[in-house]
């Protein structure tokens, strides 16, 4: 039995994105899960399923006492991070395909700038033991630890700053024309990029994602039902998650090579089996962008271009809107907000509907991958 | 009510300060150096026949010089009598001695024109904390000013700005020397790791089974299952595999900028520690451990160059 | 013919430290954060920054520089976030966003790296 084809994102919706919300996180949880619900055509009460990730400070039972939601009977929760975006929707689709609900909402939402803030040294993961030979030497936050995978991969395939700042130029380029997005009419060149400070050598201050406050949340039914509601239905033709030989956290250092995501590609795989697609068949990369390197390694990981060499796909242009896998129209997090990877699938959902504010003619395929660097998850969503 | 809430009403109660002729009346000169430092080419400020040809009919004042002309300067004191001074007065002794202008709402009646003597009075309106703000704690404080040419109002303005403390520099806040390390979680897996800190030696964790090396370690031997791990005592000698320069945020117990070496031991396993010492980091630099006594429980192990 | 919902082309200003001291000293604004490096970084400063006087006139400025020499400006009202320290370039986007009995209601937004320094309106009257 396949999940493929059986379910459908029905809804998108979210609260604006900030850097200070004013307002507490569940508020945020429940305006994006009612956004979403306005936006399907649904009313709370047609929910009985709420799926978050385990990071999430909003159970799932505090979001249905906002919503008025009354009976639940499905409920979950997925690990590891930005790691769980597309696997929120992953077990909403099984929920669904399986019957053990008929309308999930996925949600994630947070204060993430002016709360608890992500980029700071997480004194609390450190008592973790997995993070014992990290965080005491020194190596505490997220962008610390790509670093030391961006820097293997320099080593070994001879990459650049510059490589890895083309896409942080390419993101910046889609969120200025992107209303939504925090860095609305706020592009950068590459010598920005250049010029921007260390945060963890080799990364500079503009390869490294925003803080965002906000949250976004998404309505997943089956296809069938999908249909006869408000918006046109995104498919869900493969949903996949994925973690790799010897797994970390954010410090798969272990491994004999550096420079891959092998979790990745254990998702990369499941969801081309899944959608009975390969690279060539999407039409729009939403990948996940928390760090810059990350979306080499991924476009690599995926299969549209060799290992090594997508410091070359990239510098041909393949990424702009025009080009062979437009990437992130929406901005993507170093551009619009970094919700967790979420608002890529909403982005993902648009691209489909034919509304982005940067659409993509004659999208049939969006192809939206989640945390990298943790184990992992991806969607491929197609019309109907 | 307290003391600074007090004296804010007290202020306020004494309405608008009597009327302060600005030092100049308006006056070319001063113009010109507004518009050359703002960079503003607008004929009508500077020329005299451009200007009178306009629909000023005549040289005019940039209306954002409104402020200006009545501006104390830089001898200048504020009186006794003027409500944003004494209210600054009052947050200085309160210790909220920095100050940052936040909001400026200017209204211009009409431009002003040379040789035009403004004068200005001033109300406090408001006076509203503490708040927590990004720059420290602080309190809001607000006047409207009022300018005259004779009786004639020309410009009016809400102006507000934030009185505060600022917050310590987290660098000024605690030296180097007494931050908190992070310290590592121990369990009964990796004990044996800090115990060999403890005693100047590198322990990798070797398989009782099969004799697979392991780091970072763990109960079970994922080659051949055993759960009897053992360990051998390392030469503590290797080679930079990766290695990070980290800058920001700051990281307790340490001093920017510092590096953060993932090194291949001889013994094939890779392992994190601070590099110190190093001229120059790259792949492939040897290095060696050395060992830092945190406190009587914690001896962290770290890397230098290697000769 | 101006439009509500017209644009104003953007506009960089390169705030160098000159920037910052002369203009500073032309509003007659003497605060030595204005001008003093030393004595702003000692006050939690990571520069010398423009003063608010400044940053009004910019606004002016800007709206002025664009509506025409004639446009008499009436409101100048801003709200000040980020520093716009020296060595910053600070970006300015503007949109025409009423029309009111007297004229046009123009809202400006001037933007460093670390965010929005000026958030404004500015109401002008133009000829018809």
């Amino acid at each position: 039995m396949s999940v493929s084809g059986k379910a459908a994102i029905a809804g998108i919706g979210a609260t604006e994105f900030s850097k200070e919300s004013g307002r507490s996180e569940l508020q945020l949880a429940a305006e994006a899960v009612r956004a979403a619900l306005a936006d399907a055509g649904l009313e709370p009460s047609d929910v009985d399923g709420l799926v978050t990730f385990t990071m999430d400070t909003n159970t799932e039972i505090a979001v249905a006492r906002e919503l008025g939601i009354e009976e639940l009977t499905f409920f979950s929760r997925v690990h590891y991070g930005g790691g769980a975006a597309c696997a929120t929707v992953q077990q909403a689709a099984m929920a669904v395909a399986t019957g053990m609900a008929e309308v999930v909402v996925c949600y994630r939402a947070f204060n993430e700038r002016s709360g608890h803030r992500f980029g700071q040294v997480q004194m609390a993961a450190a008592g973790n033991v997995d993070n014992s030979w990290s965080y005491p030497m020194g190596l505490g936050t997220p962008a610390a630890m790509v670093a030391m995978f961006a820097r293997r991969y320099m080593h070994e395939y001879g990459a650049t700053s510059e490589d890895f700042g083309r896409i942080a130029v390419i993101d910046r380029k889609h969120a200025a024309t992107n209303p939504n997005a925090w860095f609305h009419e706020r592009p950068i060149t590459l010598d920005d990029h250049q010029s921007s400070r260390w945060i963890a050598e080799p990364l500079r201050l503009l390869d490294c994602c925003q803080e965002s406050d906000g949250g976004v949340a998404l309505v997943v039914t089956s296809a069938e039902r999908a249909r006869s509601l408000r918006q046109s239905p995104a498919v869900i033709r493969a949903a996949a998650q994925g973690s790799g030989t010897d797994q970390y956290t954010m410090t798969s250092y272990y491994r004999d090579d550096l420079t891959g995501l092998p979790e990745m590609g254990t998702v990369a795989r499941g969801l081309w089996q899944q959608a009975g697609i390969g690279p060539s068949d999407v039409d729009v990369a939403v990948l996940y962008d928390h760090f810059t390197p990350f979306v080499l390694v991924q476009l690599e990981e995926l299969g549209f271009c060799p290992r090594g060499e997508a410091r070359h796909f990239i510098a041909g242009g393949a990424l702009e809107l025009d080009g062979e896998l437009p990437l992130n129209p929406h901005g993507g997090q170093l551009g619009e907000a970094y919700i967790h990877g979420m608002n890529g699938i909403a982005e993902a959902v648009r691209q489909l509907r034919g509304t982005a504010v940067n659409q993509v003619a004659g999208t049939d395929h969006v192809l939206v991958t989640a945390g990298t660097g943790v184990p992992t998850s991806g969607l491929v969503l197609g019309q109907v | 009510m307290n003391e600074i809430e007090k004296e804010a009403a007290r202020i306020a109660e004494q309405g608008e300060s009597p009327r302060r002729l600005a030092r100049d009346p308006v006056n070319l000169p001063m113009i010109r150096n507004w518009v050359e430092a703002i960079g503003d080419t607008n004929p009508v400020y500077t020329d005299p026949e451009a200007a009178a040809k306009s629909v000023h009919e005549g040289l005019v004042a940039p209306p954002a010089m409104a402020q200006v002309w009545t501006m104390y300067g830089l001898n200048g004191q504020r009186g006794g009598d003027d409500p944003l001074g004494a209210m600054m007065t009052v947050l200085d002794d309160a210790g909220f001695t920095s100050v940052v202008a936040t909001n400026s709402d200017q209204t211009y009646h009409r431009y002003l024109r040379p040789d035009e003597h403004v004068a200005v009075t001033t109300r406090l309106e408001d006076v509203t904390g503490p708040k927590r703000t990004a720059l420290g704690e602080g309190w809001f404080v607000t006047t409207t000013s009022t300018w005259y040419v004779g009786d004639e109002v020309v410009a009016e303005m809400r102006f507000r700005v934030l009185k505060f403390r600022p917050a310590a520099k987290p660098a000024e806040a605690k030296p180097v020397v007494s931050t908190p390390v992070i310290k590592p979680a121990i369990n009964r897996d990796t004990e044996y790791f800090w115990e060999g800190t403890r005693a100047g030696e590198l322990r990798i964790q070797r398989c009782g089974g099969c004799g697979l090396l392991r780091h970072p370690p763990g109960p079970m031997c994922p080659e051949c299952g055993a759960t009897k791990p053992k360990y051998l005592v390392s030469e503590g000698r290797g080679e930079v595999y990766s290695y990070v320069v980290h800058h920001h945020p700051r990281v307790p117990g340490k001093e920017v900028p510092f590096v953060v070496a993932l090194v291949e031991l001889e013994e094939g396993v890779r392992m994190l520690g601070e590099l110190t010492g190093a001229a120059e980091v790259r792949v492939g630099l040897p290095v060696e451990v050395v060992f830092t006594k945190v406190d009587d429980e914690l001896t962290m192990p770290s890397w230098r160059p290697r000769a | 013919m101006i439009q509500v919902g017209d644009s104003l082309p953007e506009w960089h200003v390169e705030a160098t430290p000159t920037f910052v001291i002369s203009t500073a000293l032309a509003t007659r604004d003497f605060q030595d954060v204005h001008h003093d490096r030393d004595l702003a970084v000692s006050r939690g400063s990571k520069d010398i920054f423009v003063n608010i006087l400044t940053t009004t006139g910019l606004v002016q400025r800007y709206v002025t520089d664009w509506a025409g020499h004639d446009a008499l400006v009436r409101e100048v009202n801003i709200r000040l976030g980020a520093p716009c320290y020296a060595y910053d370039t600070l970006k300015f986007f503007g949109q025409v966003v009423s029309r009111e009995e007297a004229g046009l209601v123009i809202e400006v937004v001037g933007r460093v790296p670390q965010g929005d320094h000026v958030v404004g309106t500015v109401k002008i009257e133009v000829a018809a």
